[in-house]
């Protein structure tokens, strides 16, 4: 048995360069900068502002893993449930679902949790589109219960799992009328992969999960009138099985152990791993019993995730680009039309395309989705609160680096302190990181300083000396809309515009 | 081209469904030969796409209005024998579509009746997926006009080594070749290599900075200045950003030479055929263009909803076939509308309808052989108390990417359902 790949859209962007195939898996304990901490961040999570890159980068690599694997402190204190009155009513259910969920990716302190979370649902992918939304948001909690927890647990947990059973028709699956399709799905999607498996073996997995149904009000029941207890043939293996026992014999099958940890490397490394990766991993996941925290924690702390590699080899999805986006501009609240934007940019969440969820990969990037979050990026980063009535702007410094006389504690009172805050308080979905907070960082309004932070903060500078002078002149440009160089009177909007320009950059496209 | 032409006369042969036509234009397309399509098949031909989003009811659109069945299920939203634009001595029109009546009449309408699929699926999403992708048993991740795409345009995406395009009045080249009149992509136009474009309204489409237009061009800067990567992401997004960066500029550029003929209506339909009239004037190298209308999910109160849509799609698409008529173009444009599925026969207690099956399409265009194509679905012969179609859809789609965008339909499309004799 073998993986089949031939669908896989991503096969051909795998990064060039050759693998070290013998240390791979190794720990990594080589050098540990600002710049791995940001992809630390990135791939195990949603990305970070930069003093919580600067604070990572500060622990090293081991401890660093350590602090995403094993977060210290106390979960926010989310609720177990959105509104009722808004997740019951047909008009509202879908996006308060949505919310919900896009909600704890922005502010949760276990991001790896919820990064794992949003794997599964791309894998197990239900749609709330034919799903009942309250139906997906404990889906969801499912998810996230055994996002790294044990396979086989995660794999029984979804086929009882209310949404699944309505999702892929299995609550009519009975021992009259075998329903195939989740049978199907389980091998094909799941666990196992076009081409190792026999249409013998799909009618008698249809057969074991017979009776795992639904009751009138949706919750999920065993009925044992319904399941077909006969003998069957599965893989091989033969007797009167039940779900379970399939669950089992899937997860024992050398091709799923494979087929699970090739995806866990296209979602982590890069894009069409090589085979000998993949067995690597492989063996992991065998040896730990099937245990995902084991198993990512192996991809996290190797060289090949930390290697140049990997280093901005994938592109964003957009979701990690809208939640990264909000958490590094310091957004309390996801702003409410974020679900459009992210239709536009290929990715709303509880709706995925089909089954088959997200392709992922060079799919991510068309010309629609592009601009979908060019547009996003300036619409949220040159949204500017209303300015504080008594506010003052900040005077010039000098034209050298050394002659900073406006730092932060002479500065007058931002927007983000002092009396005057009312309605930016309010704004709950204005970025709280302001070109405020930009001059502050650079002790002072001095474009070559602001420039440097602006290009560190949101792309770890990972640019060319072209694109600096380019956003240099864009600071100091004299175009009609912006008709002065950077200056006291102008910093706030020219701060903002190159921002977001930054924020456009391909290499903010790139995880 | 020879290849293609060599296909074409090869599968000329295929059995086509028998049309009946009405009495006024049965003499006419009974002694008009099939086209050589060898010859007449223009490579610039466009295929425009007609989402009805919702699930249309049929018998409230082309109404069985002779048959006492329909009356006896419909007794309060049925249309009134004296009301229905008649086709002939048993079915007619939604008199609320005089304006596509009138096209028809000219014969520039096909009506393919009792299109479906076995085992039809009564949800919105997973019945939209099987008619986009053209796959009701298996889950496919591309759309059957972006399988089109995939097969005629150049790879784009995995266009690495492709040198950048010049920024500015550059020919567009193939990145309109496949364009949404809309905010997201629908899953039909979903490809794997050819980028499509979704365009929500021609004057934002692109790089949106508001009043600092100083932003916008250093944004182009900074895309057109970019180095080849290493990464193969980054080469496709550096590719991808320059014509999102562009495209919109080079399309309003190009546009600006075609002056609209007609006055559309003021919805937002008629304002998506206004735009699509301009991308076909304008010569962009466009082949498909997908528009929607909706919604047609008419479960209460059905008349009044579903009359008003009916009215904004014939009004559009005659104010549209009128513009590229006006331009010599209604020749090189074929419309072809679709929904998820029809409803049910009976109305139901909400003086509306449920979700259903099989339902008629519109073809629309200078080169269709109008005409009605297939008998109306019986009323009594029903199967679980739908309409059993007659027409399998992919046997609609067969007929247009072999006939009407000269390309092989088992390229695009698994299995052979045969054509419709409509162009």
């Amino acid at each position: 048995m073998k993986l089949d790949t031939s669908t896989d859209p991503q096969v051909g962007f795998r990064p060039p360069g050759p693998l070290e195939a013998a240390t791979a898996l190794d720990r990594y304990d080589g050098d540990f900068t600002r710049r791995h901490a940001a992809h630390l961040l990135r791939r195990a999570g949603f990305g970070g502002t930069p003093s919580e890159i600067d604070a990572l980068a500060s622990l090293g690599a081991s401890a660093a893993v350590d602090s995403v694997l094993h977060p210290s402190g106390d979960e926010v204190a989310f609720a177990a449930y959105p509104d009722p009155a808004l997740l019951y009513d047909d008009k509202t259910r879908n996006a308060t679902a949505q919310n919900w969920w896009l909600d704890r990716m922005l502010r949760t302190r276990r991001p790896l949790t919820e990064k794992m979370t949003l794997f599964w649902h791309g894998h197990f992918a239900t749609s709330i589109r034919k799903v009942p939304a309250v139906l997906m948001v404990e889906q969801i909690d499912l998810l996230r219960t055994n996002a790294l927890g044990n396979f086989r647990t995660l794999l029984v947990s979804i086929s009882k799992d209310p949404a699944m059973l309505v999702w892929l028709d299995n609550r009519y699956n009975n021992k009259l009328h075998p329903n195939e399709n989740y049978a199907r799905e389980v091998m094909e999607l799941f666990a196992l992969g076009l081409g190792n498996y026999t249409e013998d073996d799909v009618k008698n997995a249809a057969r074991a999960f017979t009776g795992w149904t639904v009751d009138k009000s949706l919750a999920a029941v065993y009925k044992p009138a319904l399941h077909d207890d006969g003998p069957k043939t599965f893989l091989g293996r033969s007797g009167p099985f039940g779900g379970e026992d399939v669950v089992d014999i899937i997860a024992q099958q050398p091709v799923h152990q494979r087929f699970i940890c090739r995806k866990l490397l296209e979602f982590f490394v890069y894009s069409d791993p090589e085979p000998e990766l993949i067995e690597g991993l492989a063996r992991t996941y065998a040896l730990s019993g099937y245990d995902l925290a084991q198993t990512v924690g192996t991809i996290l702390r190797s060289n090949v995730f930390f290697s140049t590699r990997a280093y901005r080899a994938l592109p964003k999805s957009p979701i990690e680009f809208t939640i990264g986006l909000l958490r590094l501009m310091n957004v309390s609240e996801v702003p409410k039309d974020t679900i459009g934007w992210l239709q536009r940019m290929g990715q709303e969440p509880m709706a995925p395309p089909s089954v088959k969820g997200w392709d992922g990969g060079p799919t991510w990037i068309n010309t629609a989705t592009l601009l979908a979050r060019f547009n996003y990026v300036n619409r949220l980063v040159k949204a500017a609160p209303p300015r504080p009535p008594s506010e003052a702007p900040p005077q010039m410094t000098g034209t050298t680096a050394t002659s900073a006389t406006m730092t932060a504690a002479t500065m007058p009172a931002g927007t983000t302190t002092g009396t005057a805050m009312t309605a930016a308080a309010a704004a709950a979905t204005f970025p709280a990181f302001t070109p405020d907070d930009i001059v502050r960082q650079s002790g002072g309004l001095n474009a070559g300083r602001v420039l440097a932070a602006i290009v560190a903060d949101t792309v770890q500078d990972d640019v060319t000396g072209d694109v600096r002078r380019t956003l240099a002149d864009y600071l100091q440009s004299t175009g009609a809309s912006l008709p002065t160089p950077f200056g006291p009177e102008n910093y706030q909007e020219k701060i903002r515009g190159a921002l977001a320009l930054a924020l456009n950059l391909p290499a903010n496209q790139l995880n | 081209m020879s290849k293609r032409r060599a296909f074409i006369s090869q599968t000329l042969g295929i059995a086509v469904l028998g049309g009946s036509v009405p009495s006024f234009l049965a003499s006419a397309v009974d002694a008009q030969p099939l086209p050589q399509l060898g010859t007449t098949l223009d490579p610039d031909n466009v295929l425009l796409v007609i989402q009805m989003g919702g699930g249309n009811d049929g018998l409230n659109t082309v109404v069985p209005y002779s048959d006492d069945n329909y009356h006896r299920v419909r007794p309060v939203i049925g249309i009134a024998q004296g009301d229905v634009l008649k086709i002939d001595d048993r079915i007619g029109l939604n008199p609320v579509m005089a304006p596509l009546d009138d096209l028809f009449k000219e014969g520039k309408v096909a009506i393919v009746q009792g299109v479906g699929y076995p085992n039809p699926n009564r949800s919105h999403f997973e019945a939209t997926q099987i008619w986009e992708t053209a796959s009701p048993e298996n889950p496919v991740s591309y759309g059957w006009l972006g399988r089109y795409l995939d097969r005629v345009v150049p790879a784009l995406k995995i266009g690495a080594a492709k040198p950048p395009d010049p920024p500015q009045g550059s020919d567009p080249g193939e990145i309109f070749a496949g364009v949404t009149l809309g905010d997201t992509v629908p899953a039909a136009m979903i490809a794997q290599h050819v980028d499509v474009p979704a365009i929500g309204a021609l004057n934002t489409f692109g790089y949106n900075s508001g009043k600092d237009s100083a932003s916008k061009t250093t944004a182009g800067t900074l895309y057109d200045g970019a180095r080849p990567g290493q990464s193969p992401y980054l080469s496709l997004i550096e590719t991808t950003a320059r014509n999102a960066m562009h495209g919109g500029d080079v399309l309003r550029a190009k546009i600006a030479s075609f002056q609209n003929a007609v006055t559309y209506p003021s919805d937002p339909f008629s304002a998506q055929l206004k735009v699509a009239a301009q991308i076909v004037g304008a010569g962009v190298g466009t082949r498909i263009v997908f528009v929607s209308i909706g919604s047609f999910d008419t479960h209460a109160g059905q008349r009044a909803q579903q009359d008003r849509l009916l009215g904004y799609l014939a009004t559009g698409l005659h104010a549209f076939y009128s513009d590229l008529a006006a331009h010599q173009l209604q020749d090189r444009v074929l419309a072809m509308t679709f929904s998820e599925f029809g409803r049910r026969v009976a109305q139901n207690a909400s003086n509306g309808t449920d979700h259903g099956t099989a339902m008629p399409l519109f073809i629309v265009g200078g080169k269709v052989r109008g005409g009605v194509y297939g008998d109306h679905p019986s009323l009594t012969d029903l199967d679980n108390g739908d309409l059993k179609y007659a027409t399998d859809f992919r046997s609609v789609y067969a007929t247009v990417l072999e006939r009407w965008l000269g390309h092989d339909p088992s390229d695009v499309i698994a299995g052979n359902f045969g054509s419709v004799a409509f162009v």
